[in-house]
């Protein structure tokens, strides 16, 4: 069990991009919500936290029915800021090191095993897949080395460990701060995230395929 | 410095206290609606909780003080409390007469409402207690305070304090409280947690 870290999902958004009139926790995805798929991805990790905002009820009690244990963390001004202020709540009073995942994304299993499983900092980042990609620049050793809305190697998808003392409130999103702290440690990673309508349906074949 | 500001009913006793004085009275059918439409919002905090105590008022007190003292609490609550009884204060609108024997329990600075007392009984309300005035003094001290609580009456003391922790414990939280919080926990384990957190954090 990881004790030292914290995982923040940011549910807050309205999922506006994706246009099915529901915040993006909630989609069902091959039969289970979105927030289900991602409950059993950190159902050992102790400090779970899941910040909301638009649908907050919903989404609270989505979550409790799979973990009566999570600590959620409001985002009241979820409509004017992005994913850095929704990350920023969630870790502000967490521990040490903080897992940050956002709530529209789907990691493989085996592979964030493999990242909770990491020490230290990270960057996790897939082929490129999405509609809407911020890629990065990956180094021979693996390193993350830079983030470009243009061009790049591989694409970001979200997950990535921090250290809590080194985030900062922003009304932007989470990868405007971290361009200030590379290269950072990456990890090659099967993840899809969902912003639009194609995201989404290449995430229902993405956990089909899956060998659960 | 931080200090942690409990709300009672609810946060750390697992039942509301006024419709366990009215059940045990056999006065539920005076009390059950009006503390209905008082969780629901649709009647003021400082009106229902007169009109409660002018019913339970009437009530011998010292017996209304020996059943509160036996109310069930929430243990890892409790326990937090007795670990740091520096740093917590219990804030209720409950009449301080009618703790008396709780306050026994929860070794912890408690700020209650008072009312006068004639022949046993309590004639009328002296002072109703703003949980939000408590929060004040003690980050006028220059403490960072952390205030915990469900209910309506909570909502402005939520508001004053730094960091507010809406509890759903006993009950889904007031939809005012959710409003305005920055957390919310369901059970013990996640409240503790955070409070730890909150802690070592102030500590550092």
């Amino acid at each position: 069990m990881q004790t030292a870290k914290s995982v923040v999902i940011t549910c807050a958004g309205i999922g506006s991009r994706l246009g099915m009139g529901t915040t993006k926790a909630l989609l069902e995805i091959d039969g289970r919500s979105l927030i289900s798929w991602q409950m059993e991805l950190f159902r050992d990790v102790e400090d779970v936290r899941v910040v909301v905002g638009y649908q907050a009820n919903d989404v609270v009690k989505e979550v409790l029915k799979y973990r009566s244990d999570a600590i959620f963390i409001y985002n009241h001004n979820y409509f004017d800021t992005k994913t850095g202020a929704s990350f920023y709540l969630g870790s502000r009073h967490a521990n040490e090191f903080v897992v940050k995942y956002d709530g529209d994304l789907l990691v493989h299993p085996e592979d964030m095993k493999l990242c909770l499983a990491t020490e230290g900092e990270y960057i996790g980042y897939s082929d490129v897949m999405s509609d809407d990609a911020i890629f990065v620049t990956v180094g021979e050793q693996g390193d993350v080395l830079g983030f470009s809305r243009r061009k790049g190697d591989f694409e970001w998808a979200g997950p990535a460990c921090i250290r809590r003392d080194t985030i900062k409130y922003t009304s932007g999103t989470v990868y405007n701060q971290l361009e200030d702290r590379l290269p950072m440690k990456g990890i090659h990673i099967r993840a899809c995230d969902i912003d639009t309508y194609t995201d989404y349906e290449r995430a229902v074949e993405m956990v089909r395929g899956w060998q659960l | 410095m931080i200090k942690f500001i409990f709300d009672l009913d609810g946060t750390v006793t697992s039942q509301e206290t006024l419709p366990l004085i009215a059940e045990a009275f056999g006065l539920e059918d005076e009390i059950s609606e009006l503390t209905r439409m008082t969780i629901a919002g649709n009647v003021p905090f400082v009106e229902s909780f007169i009109r409660r105590v002018h019913i339970l008022g009437k009530l011998p007190v010292d017996e209304v003080a020996a059943l509160l003292g036996k109310v069930s609490l929430y243990g890892k609550v409790v326990d937090f409390i007795h670990a740091h009884a520096d740093d917590c204060i219990i804030a209720t609108g409950n009449l301080d007469c009618w703790v008396s024997h709780l306050t026994k329990r929860v070794a912890s600075r408690f700020y209650c409402s008072s009312g006068l007392i004639e022949n046993g009984r309590v004639s009328r309300l002296t002072n109703i207690l703003k949980k939000e005035q408590v929060v004040a003094y003690y980050k006028n001290t220059g403490a960072k305070t952390v205030f915990i609580g469900d209910g309506n009456n909570d909502i402005e003391a939520m508001r004053t304090a730094d960091v507010s922790i809406a509890t759903g414990l006993t009950h889904w939280p007031s939809p005012g409280v959710l409003a305005i919080t920055d957390y919310l926990v369901f059970s013990e384990e996640a409240l503790c947690r955070q409070l730890n957190q909150l802690l070592s954090l102030a500590r550092a």
